[in-house]
């Protein structure tokens, strides 16, 4: 059958097309992936825009994918781009992105091997990105699907091929290295000392030539394709020092007469050259091992996915591949299995382990209505739940996707690193070719030797590479850690503005207190015990859905009460409610109510007054026109409050309330939960404009709250901090998502970020500190006075442990504590 | 194939991207909105079928 590519209307076979999509009921065919995934991004706009165009009858060919381009896309697109081999490599690409027409901004992340590019997509597209990235010198590896964790394995693959034939080098180059460094030091040796000096040369000449070329080859590569760009990186400084290394050898094997006829000693240095290249093979190798597990929250979210579904079609149970899951579908779920999707409770009950998510440890209650998130365990019942999200809606692969993006985001502290890095290549070679000028005029024979290895040990011991991972590898493990403990963290910057907060203001309904009253005291008159009220309240407001009837119901449940049944209910609105319980006619509701039927409240008035100057809802409850008691509820505070409240105390923050209610019941909450300073009678829309005053008392703001009402107070803050319930993940407006309902989290995610910066701090120190040491000392500033000079072999060592102490030390963030 | 009872348009089952369940039969949509329409007033729908089949 054929049928029309409503992207480049070209006329496809179906049966031979190259995708197809489902859109609105109906299949359409593509004649490559590329019209796929721009009709997938948005249907809507080929459908329409071609409609007419279509009209006219199908086009011979494909368009050039350039015009296409353009019109297409969102404006941010993730590219997996290879190569990269260094901090300077970071600075330029993104030059190369975004010296582009129409590209605002690029973000490239080195230990991720990955560039966000944001572009208008009516004046640039993948190809220009494309065209880009190859003509910088680097490898386009494709786009990269967000939140699916759909090119996960395909990453992993190349990763491990990556990593298989860095190993296979490492243990060529090793072997060379122990053999050129056998020979070298042949005449102490028995058995090698009978080869005569100049055969050892040659042989030395043999081992270290595909040591350089072959096993170091990427350093070669690397640095040609930098050069032909008119830049450097760490390749440059590796490919310059060993083969300057490797030339004066090789000139001195095969023509020893040049160098001793100047005077000079004709030694070679294969060896050095060979150990250089099997080092930074060494510390390659161990930072591609350490970068892997730097990403391993992700992996570990990936792999919670459930795989399969047992759903209910046509009252079959039929079991299902996950993605086969539908919004509406009923889903079934046995004892110990995997809740596959998101959805709501239709029949059954159980409790669920929600801890891969939430980090909450105590299984929660599952009844019907409630909520059950995907990849989630169900422990204890079977229930049938209706799935509401699925594919990329659900909780799971919102996080997944946070969890990506937070991870690729880039602290304002490395921008700064970035450009260092830009700048320290080409700075470096000039300082390795002045040392060696300078050795070569002034310093002692063999001036030549000196110079070469000063010469070699500068450049070897200065490559960047540290510098590259310090910032990337800290933000990768630290939203990781977050992630599995619940927290959630929208990208570097809030990381980086977190750990300055001095200030933290809570919402309090639904924030500070669980947001729905409970009932705090029970009343009775006399003659009534305590049970016999709450029956009376409770058999009246059962199947009310009154907040307040909703909590006398639920502590008459938690007592144990039995309820009868009422008859001729009647609700009078903003009043309580009548109805019958047997013989007793009973009225239950407010002092209005209750003057209004004629009922004498004198007996409690003065503990009701008591109660009502807490801030608490009083209900009056009668019999046959006699008051037979009251029941207080209030808003309960959670039981987090106080602790994290203290906690936050303890860390030198200041701690606010916001709320909507009046000065006294905001100053009952404020008393409770030990908040100094608490902003009574705002209005919703003014949260915001209390945060600012904040602001201009020179704080550094912290807004908590529930994300969606308090939505501008969150976005005003420097960061905003969303307090949500598991499955509402994708708050926009946050800086920082909180999956559990518990105030401990706030204080998490500030420690968490003050511990990641931390660690940020000591890497860039280290990786800097390092370098401005090092290099003097290889260009053998300390040789004057002490005679101290740096090997290339012990400068190229220190290099690859630089790179793997960075990392290893980010690594110490998985191990961060939470309490 | 199936059809969807709202738009009455014909799709396959694993074209679909919502379904209902309705008196033990599971129904398929092509959209989401169809899925609301039907779950807000089903009889209709089904009813509005049966009509649609005698037109033809």
């Amino acid at each position: 059958m054929q049928a029309i590519d409503p992207v480049c209307l070209m006329q496809v076979d179906t049966e031979t097309a190259a995708g197809s999509s489902e859109y609105k009921g109906k299949q359409y065919y593509f004649c490559n992936p590329g019209c796929k995934r721009r009709f997938d991004a948005d249907p809507e706009r080929f459908l329409s825009k071609n409609e007419h165009e279509a009209m006219a009858g199908p086009r011979e060919q494909c368009l050039p994918e350039d015009d296409l381009e353009k019109h297409t896309g969102d404006g941010r697109v993730t590219l997996s781009v290879g190569g990269m081999s260094c901090a300077s490599c970071v600075a330029n690409i993104e030059t190369a992105l975004k010296s582009l027409d129409g590209v605002a901004g690029a973000n490239v992340n080195f230990a991720l091997e990955r560039a966000t590019v944001e572009f208008d997509p009516d004046r640039v597209g993948l190809s220009d990105f494309k065209r880009a990235i190859s003509a910088a010198g680097y490898d386009f590896l494709g786009v990269r699907d967000e939140g699916t964790g759909g090119t996960a394995d395909k990453e992993r693959e190349t990763r491990e091929r990556e990593y298989g034939r860095l190993r296979r080098e490492f243990i060529f180059a090793i072997i060379g290295a122990a053999l050129t460094m056998a020979g070298s030091f042949g005449e102490m040796l028995p058995g090698l000392n009978l080869i005569p000096r100049q055969v050892m040369r040659f042989i030395l000449f043999a081992i270290a030539t595909p040591v350089l070329f072959v096993a170091g080859r990427r350093f070669f590569a690397g640095a040609w394709s930098a050069a032909r760009h008119g830049t450097t990186d760490m390749n440059t400084l590796v490919a310059v020092g060993t083969f300057a290394a490797w030339a004066y050898s090789t000139v001195a094997t095969f023509f020893p007469g040049i160098f001793s006829g100047a005077g000079f000693r004709n030694d070679v240095y294969f060896d050095t050259a060979a150990t250089i290249v099997a080092l930074i093979l060494m510390g390659r190798l161990l930072e591609a091992r350490a970068k892997g597990r730097t990403s391993e929250a992700i992996r570990k979210l990936v792999g919670l996915k459930p795989k399969t579904a047992r759903i209910i079609r046509d009252g079959q149970e039929i079991e299902a591949p996950i993605e086969d899951v539908l919004f509406g579908d009923f889903v079934v779920v046995r004892p110990g299995e995997k809740i596959p999707v998101d959805g709501v409770v239709r029949e059954g009950r159980s409790s669920v382990d929600e801890s891969m998510l939430s980090g909450e440890s105590i299984p929660v209650e599952k009844n019907p209505g409630d909520q059950v998130i995907g990849a989630t365990i169900n422990k204890t019942g079977s229930f049938t739940f209706e799935a509401t999200k699925v594919g990329k809606d659900t909780a799971l692969a919102q996080i997944i996707r946070l969890v990506e993006e937070a991870q690729e985001s880039k602290a304002p502290i490395q921008r700064m690193a970035d450009k260092v890095a830009s700048y320290f290549v080409p700075a470096v070679i000039t300082v390795a070719i002045v040392t060696a000028v300078i050795w070569f005029i002034f310093g002692p024979a063999p001036a030549a030797t000196f110079a070469l290895l000063n010469f070699v040990a500068v450049l070897i011991i200065a490559c960047p590479c540290a510098l590259g991972l310090a910032t990337p590898t800290a933000i990768m493990v630290g939203t990781g850690r977050g992630a599995e403990a619940g927290v959630l963290i929208k990208d570097a910057e809030a990381l980086e503005t977190a750990y300055r907060i001095n200030a933290v203001v809570f919402d309090k309904t639904g924030t500070l207190t669980e947001g729905r009253p409970s009932v705090t005291d029970i009343l009775p008159a006399e003659g009534f015990s305590e049970a016999d009220l709450l029956g009376f309240a409770a058999s009246v407001e059962r199947g009310s859905e009154h907040p307040l009837g909703e909590a006398i119901v639920a502590k008459a449940k938690e007592r144990g009460v039995t309820l009868s049944d009422a008859s001729d209910f009647e609700a009078l609105a903003g009043h309580g409610v009548v109805a019958r319980l047997g013989e007793k006619s009973i009225v239950m509701g407010n002092r209005k109510l209750m003057n209004d039927r004629g009922v004498s409240i004198e007996s409690l008035a003065a503990r009701i007054e008591a109660l009502e100057d807490e801030g608490k809802t009083v209900a009056f409850i009668a019999a046959d026109g006699k008051l037979i008691g009251a029941i207080a509820a209030a808003d309960t505070i959670k039981k987090s409050a106080p602790d994290a409240v203290r906690a936050l105390k303890a860390m030198g923050i200041e701690v606010a309330m916001i709320t909507g209610d009046n000065e006294r019941t905001a100053r009952a909450v404020a008393r409770k939960t030990g908040i100094d300073r608490a902003m009574a009678n705002v209005l919703p829309g003014d949260k915001a404009e209390e945060v600012g005053k904040l602001q201009r008392e020179g704080k550094i703001v912290a807004m908590v709250g529930d994300g969606i009402n308090d939505a501008p107070a969150l976005a005003k803050a420097d960061v905003g901090i969303a307090i949500g319930s598991g499955a509402d993940v994708a708050l926009e407006a946050s800086d920082i998502t909180l999956i559990r309902d518990d105030l401990m989290s706030v204080v998490t995610a500030i420690r968490l970020s003050k511990r990641t910066i931390a660690i940020i701090r000591q890497n860039l120190f280290w990786a800097f500190f390092y370098n401005v040491i090092l290099i003097p000392i290889a260009a053998g500033a300390l040789y004057p006075f002490f005679h101290i000079l740096l090997n290339p072999m012990i400068a190229a060592a220190a290099m690859a442990i630089s790179s793997v102490s960075v990392v290893s030390n980010s690594l110490r963030l998985r191990r961060f504590e939470l309490r | 194939m199936v059809t969807d009872p709202v738009c009455r348009m014909e799709i396959e089952k694993s074209d679909a991207v919502a379904t209902s369940q309705y008196e033990g039969k599971t129904y398929y949509f092509c959209h989401v909105n169809c899925k609301k329409a039907f779950d807000a007033d089903p009889k209709k729908h089904l009813k509005a079928k049966d009509s649609s089949k005698e037109r033809k």
